[in-house]
């Protein structure tokens, strides 16, 4: 094998990348040890020249993280199949823009990117901390020893012990299966197998997924920054000096984390993958936990600014922070959630290594504090049931319970792990459990309340005044908001007609409730800029995040109790009839047959055809025309057309991958998206008559609809392809015909006995269905009669369509802009503080 | 004892409290046989589809029954009912975790979630296939 001079190979990329890996990690180790000296040194100079050190080692290592980033980034753009990374993630057929989303589509890839953001913050950490550079940077260093470690791909093989530290990711095809004989030729890269790389995944293929990575990953990488000012106070003694610092980059890391999730939750909305903007996935809410107890430690932390209150909380917010950050790292990446969620990275056979990064972080940062707890100044004096301090608090704890559940949950798989390892199960002969069976609900009827409380308390506690307040006055300045906000709230519950009553009486009150809540939140924080802050916005930072947060919980509200299904099989009389099962639940497919109008809610929608997209050949485009009209013959109050597309047996995947299309208002959101498609050249072949015996009265059911035999008739009604004979005894079956499109059509297949001995039938037929009947026996002991029907079944071109309303989802758009506006004056407000 | 510390201690009990009742609300993984006795019950089920026996979806005469027969842990084989269209990539599934309730002998699910070998798995086969010929 080791002879073999292979042809056509471009080696020195990744090569190039290689070594910088290994440099980075060595780098990023000479940094932590420098600036961990430098931080424990006493004399002032030998200070100065470990953090000189330190300084440069983390240069050296931001630029070789960057060539790595490079190396990788040119490996996929050139289309190098001969790299395992570039194949697994990248195709030629692929648009320019979707490069960068194969990086970030693998583990490694993903690594890498974290690692970038951890350089850029830390150059920029290195010229703006001056006192806290050396203990920050010392931790920043040491995180990325370990991230700088899962892209290594070193085998450490020592006696008894063997492991793989890290996935390579400029690993090539021929070294990840030596042993497979098409690497015996040296001019292997010929093959068609390596002409094509396997290319990204199809749901991944959306702009959003080129943006929504690289900002949750600055928002992860950003989180480290307050954890390591607050260890780096424990560290250095120095308890409450850090705050200030850390503030700014506090609030940064909470709002580009929260703008990371949000896009994420736009990407799944738009491609509907998840059937919604939030499903409650252990993916999602992996990310969000981490949000939820930054947004608590802000609080804190202004309590502690304000107040010298909650500093010790302070100090837990941030850590657990941190630590959640690197436990969502876990659940995502070691195939943990396996059997819990789709949507988790492949498992790379690391879990072992990211334990280590979990652990080597959490334990040592929760031993300080427990260690340094005592010396932790506190006030004595206890805060005032008035005072802002407290209530921030409060509020805290309500998002950190809120955290815990979601938390909870979606541990599940973890939970069974722990109770298997500690012999709990075999003890108390448990079994595995499961999520809940209905996950949403599961996760919203306790949120919710949570949900509720922290609503009223963003709407109130800004009208509280640090250390004390003088009773009486909050509640004269909350009176005219809250009354607004009753009054909203009554007009959105009867003009918007909320009645979600799936889950019983006592949701819909929960609803209400939690409908005042964010109505509350939004209208007393607008009126505390104009009253309190008389309108100056330049320190109305946090209100406007408020009144953001306010409209989020809103938006959601509104667009989930409200979420409506179009495409509900409209057919009632059919219900229950296909199949004895499929009445009983939601049928929310609908088939179209081409060129035929179906009744969806107030549209008619008719799917017109189909063609191939021209940016991207694997991608088909369905034509669907929507009319709004009272019925069938009404006029058309509004027409328009949707191209969903779905990506077509792609790659020798059966089946297709859907991508809606959708229609935008500013109160509501119109989707469609095809959920099935015929099978290509699968010729169905007419099928045979079918019997029935029937009595007058009964209906029978076909595929587009049914028939009812209405009456027997003798003589016939005139028909064209019966000519009566002197002597037939003809009798005609009148049928009426209803459509699945609520059509009507009058059928009267004949029988006739011809010279008291020879029977025949004349059969009648519905052309535009390719359906037949046929009259062919009468029944007389049991007063009924034999009627035979076909359907010609192909050729039938059709599509099976989803179709879906969100009411009101601009709410929860407009809510996250404006809370991100709030986070960016608040940070402008505080660099220009300090 | 400050006022916090009771906050603490309140907020500490009610979550106690709230996860031993979440507990309660998390389903199990079962085999049909042990489905069966609960039936009605919303429980999950682990199993690979049983190529065997028919697949049927057919969009013409219903787009929302599609039915096929999985081969659960205890190797008993059950017919499967989802009321949806068939998912993409059904047949290459390796591992089928189903959502749903045991109805007269038939299992009613209202979620399939699918593992499918990585395709990069599959070129490895192809190139050990390649090897014979």
């Amino acid at each position: 094998m080791e002879n073999i001079k292979y042809i056509g190979e471009h080696l020195l990329p990744g090569q190039l990348g290689h070594f910088f890996s290994i440099l980075a990690f060595v780098a990023s180790t000479v940094a932590a040890i420098a600036y961990f000296n430098s931080v424990r040194a006493k004399e002032e100079l030998k200070k100065a020249s470990w953090l000189k050190m330190g300084r440069w080692a983390f240069i050296i290592q931001a630029i070789s993280v960057f060539a790595v980033f490079g190396s990788l980034y040119y490996i996929i753009s050139n289309h190098y199949f001969e790299y395992k990374y570039a194949w697994q993630h990248s195709s030629r057929d692929m648009e320019m823009k979707y490069l960068l989303s194969c990086f970030w589509e693998g583990q490694e890839g993903s690594f890498i990117l974290w690692s970038m953001w951890h350089s850029i913050l830390g150059l920029i950490l290195i010229n703006t901390t001056k006192k806290w550079e050396a203990p920050v940077m010392a931790i920043l260093a040491f995180a990325q020893i370990c991230l700088a470690s899962m892209v290594l791909g070193i085998y450490i093989d020592l006696p008894g012990f063997e492991y793989r530290l890290g996935s390579n990711p400029f690993i090539l095809m021929r070294q990840d299966a030596p042993d497979s004989p098409i690497f015996q030729n040296p001019n292997y890269l010929q093959f068609k197998q390596f002409a094509e790389g396997r290319g990204l995944n199809e749901l991944l293929r959306n702009y959003w997924m080129v943006i929504h990575p690289p900002v949750l990953f600055l928002g992860f990488a950003s989180v480290i920054v307050p954890f390591a000012f607050a260890v780096a106070g424990l560290w250095t003694k120095q308890y409450g000096d850090w705050v200030k610092p850390a503030m700014p980059w506090t609030l940064f890391a909470t709002m580009v984390l929260g703008t990371g999730i949000m896009m994420g939750a736009a990407w799944a909305y738009e491609s509907l993958t998840f059937g919604g903007y939030w499903a409650w996935d252990p993916v999602e809410n992996a990310s969000l936990v981490p949000w939820l107890t930054l947004v608590a430690a802000i609080h804190t932390m202004l309590a502690y600014r304000s107040s010298g209150h909650a500093l010790r909380s302070t100090f837990f917010f941030l850590i657990i922070s941190f630590v959640l950050i690197l436990y969502s790292t876990f659940l995502t990446r070691s195939g943990v959630l396996g059997q819990t969620s789709v949507h988790s990275f492949t498992d790379l056979g690391m879990s072992g290594q990211l334990l280590i990064y979990m652990g080597i972080f959490t334990i040592p940062a929760f031993w300080l504090l427990i260690r340094r707890n005592k010396h932790i100044p506190k006030i004595q004096k206890e805060e005032s049931s008035y005072s802002r301090e407290f209530w921030l608090f409060v509020g805290a704890l309500i998002l950190m319970v809120s955290a815990i559940q979601v938390t909870f949950t979606t541990s599940i798989p973890v939970w069974n792990k722990l109770l298997a390892l500690f012999g709990l199960k075999k003890l108390f002969n448990l079994e595995d459990f499961a999520p809940p069976a209905n996950p949403v609900f599961h996760y919203n009827q306790i949120q919710i309340w949570l949900a509720t409380v922290i609503g009223l308390l963003t709407a109130v506690v800004q009208y509280l005044k640090y250390k004390d307040t003088p009773k009486g006055t909050v509640l004269k300045k909350l009176a005219v908001p809250t009354l607004v906000s009753l009054l909203i709230t009554i007009l959105i519950g009867w003009f918007g007609k909320i009645d979600f009553i799936k889950y019983g009486a006592g949701f819909l009150v929960a609803i209400f409730i939690m409908l005042f809540a964010s109505v509350y939140a939004v209208v007393a924080n607008s009126w505390y800029i104009m009253t309190a802050l008389k309108g100056k916005m330049k320190s109305a930072g946090a209100s406007v995040a408020h009144i953001g947060f306010g409209l989020v919980l809103l938006g959601v509200l509104i667009s989930s109790s409200k979420m409506e299904i179009l495409s509900i099989d409209s057919m009632g009389m059919l219900t229950g009839y296909f199949t004895k099962e499929s009445g009983q639940n939601s049928r929310e497919n609908i088939m179209l047959p081409k060129g035929m109008p179906v009744q969806m809610g107030p549209y008619f929608v008719t799917y017109r055809g189909d063609s191939v997209g021209t940016a991207d050949r694997s991608k088909t485009f369905f034509v669907m025309d929507y009319e709004r009209k009272e019925h069938m013959e009404a006029d058309v109050k509004e027409r328009f057309t949707l191209y969903p597309d779905a990506f077509m047996e792609v790659r020798g995947q059966e089946g297709i991958t859907p991508n809606p299309d959708s229609k935008h208002y500013l109160t509501k959101d119109i989707f469609t998206y095809i959920t099935a498609v015929p099978k290509k050249g699968v010729v169905t072949d007419t099928l045979p008559y079918t019997p029935h015996i029937v009595k007058q009265g009964d209906t029978i059911f076909f595929s587009r609809g049914f028939m009812v035999l209405t009456g027997l008739k003798t003589p016939p009604v005139q028909h064209n392809n019966y000519q009566p004979e002197p002597g037939d005894i003809a009798v005609g079956a009148q049928i009426q015909v209803h459509t699945r499109d609520n059509r009507e059509f009058r059928l009267q297949p004949i029988y006739f006995i011809r010279d008291s001995s020879f029977q025949s039938n004349v059969p009648d037929t519905l052309g535009q269905f390719s359906m037949a009947v046929r009259f062919t026996r009468i029944l007389p002991n049991e007063n009924k009669v034999e009627l035979e029907v076909k359907e010609s079944r192909e050729p039938m071109d059709y599509v099976v369509m989803k179709a879906l309303v969100f009411p009101y989802i601009n709410v929860l758009w407009i809510g996250i802009l404006v809370m991100i506006a709030g986070f960016i004056m608040s940070i402008r407000q505080r660099f220009r503080r300090s | 004892m400050k006022k916090t510390s009771i906050i603490l201690l309140v907020v500490i009990a009610a979550c106690v409290a709230g996860m031993v009742m979440m507990v309660g609300d998390f389903s199990t993984y079962e085999t049909f046989a042990t489905a069966r006795k609960k039936e009605g019950k919303q429980i999950h089920v682990i199993g690979a589809l049983d190529k065997g026996k028919e697949v049927i979806y057919d969009p013409a005469k219903d787009a929302n029954y599609f039915s096929f027969f999985m081969k659960d842990k205890s190797g008993e084989v059950t017919k499967v009912i989802f009321n949806g269209t068939r998912p993409t990539d059904f047949d290459k599934s390796t591992e089928l975790v189903l959502t749903g309730s045991m109805k007269g002998g038939e299992f009613h699910c209202t979620k399939i979630l699918m593992k499918c070998p990585s395709k990069y798995k599959d070129e490895q086969t192809t190139y050990s296939a390649n090897k014979n010929s």
